[in-house]
């Protein structure tokens, strides 16, 4: 299951990174972690990107990265 | 003081957004361009401001979420940090957004400058219902914490009173600039005199000691590069630490 399976308003918590490279390392140097909780809050209205709340602060991502991050739901 | 003669430079750092042009600017009285959104500093600019007999030489970088080698405002900052030796990093931290925030400051702190930080935006932490023990964050990180509100001059003599503290330490009065030049050994001292050292756990730290062994075993490279933070972008296969050392091999 990834981050872009979470249904909005759900929590999850992060498995594991995905994703290599630059957008791999910028997505773990802002605290996208193994353990991590996350909340989806809400979706643009053109589909991309998604906001997310993790570790006290907000941050918005595209629905192609988000399928990088393998989480498990709470 | 025996170093009066060279110039201070502190370096400006921290993460995107955190406030570090504000803070320059109240510092140094300059205008620089600040704006509400990311990304405006783009490259390192330069501003100086008189505190009591000396004169400090502020860079202001470009804003990083941490010192990897994968974008151009990365290099930047890092570069500067890894070459130009500044003898203080001044790290702006958002104080709403702490705990994002420290990851740059640990990354900071590894490379073995000391540092002083400014806990800006504590006006929008407090608002947040935040409370901050920045005593306690202090005494944990082993360097001094000034709250700040850069955009209302908030902390403006703290900040400069704490800089200057921080190179007039024990540390500074040795005979660093002219013995020293920003050696290994040097930074060492700092090190042991507060700061600390992020513990990597039983898996990863023997190969990062071994790193570090072998690294500091060769005169040339240890006294360029701090060798624990060297070690440990070899670990994460920083291509661009891996280049160091590797020109260093050359003879470069």
């Amino acid at each position: 299951m990834t981050l872009n399976d979470i249904k909005l308003g759900c929590e999850c918590r992060i498995v594991e990174v995905n994703l290599g490279g630059a957008t791999g390392q910028r997505l773990m140097d802002m605290g996208f972690t193994p353990g991590t909780k996350v909340k989806i809050v809400r979706n643009a209205p053109l589909v991309d990107p998604v906001n997310l709340l993790l570790r006290g602060y907000h941050v918005s991502i595209r629905h192609n990265e988000a399928k990088g991050v393998e989480v498990e739901q709470l | 003081m025996k170093n009066r003669s060279s110039e201070v430079i502190v370096a400006v750092a921290g993460q995107p957004n955190s406030g570090k042009s504000t803070i320059f600017n109240m510092l140094t009285g300059a205008r620089q361009h600040v704006a509400n959104y990311p990304g405006i500093t783009v490259e390192k600019r330069t501003g100086r401001y008189g505190y009591k007999e000396d004169t400090v030489t502020l860079v202001d970088l470009p804003g990083t979420y941490s010192l990897t080698s994968y974008s151009p405002e990365e290099r930047i900052a890092r570069d500067f940090l890894l070459h130009e030796k500044p003898i203080i990093i001044l790290d702006i931290v958002d104080a709403s957004n702490l705990e994002r925030n420290l990851y740059l400051t640990f990354q900071l702190a590894e490379m073995g400058i000391p540092l002083v930080i400014a806990l800006n935006m504590m006006d929008v932490a407090e608002n947040r219902g935040f409370e901050i023990d920045k005593n306690k964050l202090s005494e944990l990180l082993g360097v001094p914490v000034v709250p700040t509100v850069g955009s209302k001059g908030r902390g403006k003599k703290e900040l400069k009173e704490a800089i200057l503290n921080t190179y007039k330490s024990d540390h500074f009065q040795t005979d660093y600039g002219e013995a020293c030049k920003g050696c290994g050994a040097c930074l060492g001292m700092s090190r042991e005199k507060g700061s600390f050292r992020v513990d990597y756990g039983e898996k990863l730290e023997p190969i990062l000691s071994s790193f570090e062994k072998r690294l500091s075993d060769d005169p040339e490279l240890s006294l360029r590069y701090p060798a624990r933070w060297l070690s440990v972008k070899l670990m994460e296969g920083d291509s661009e630490a891996h280049r160091l050392v590797e020109s260093l091999k050359r003879g470069e």
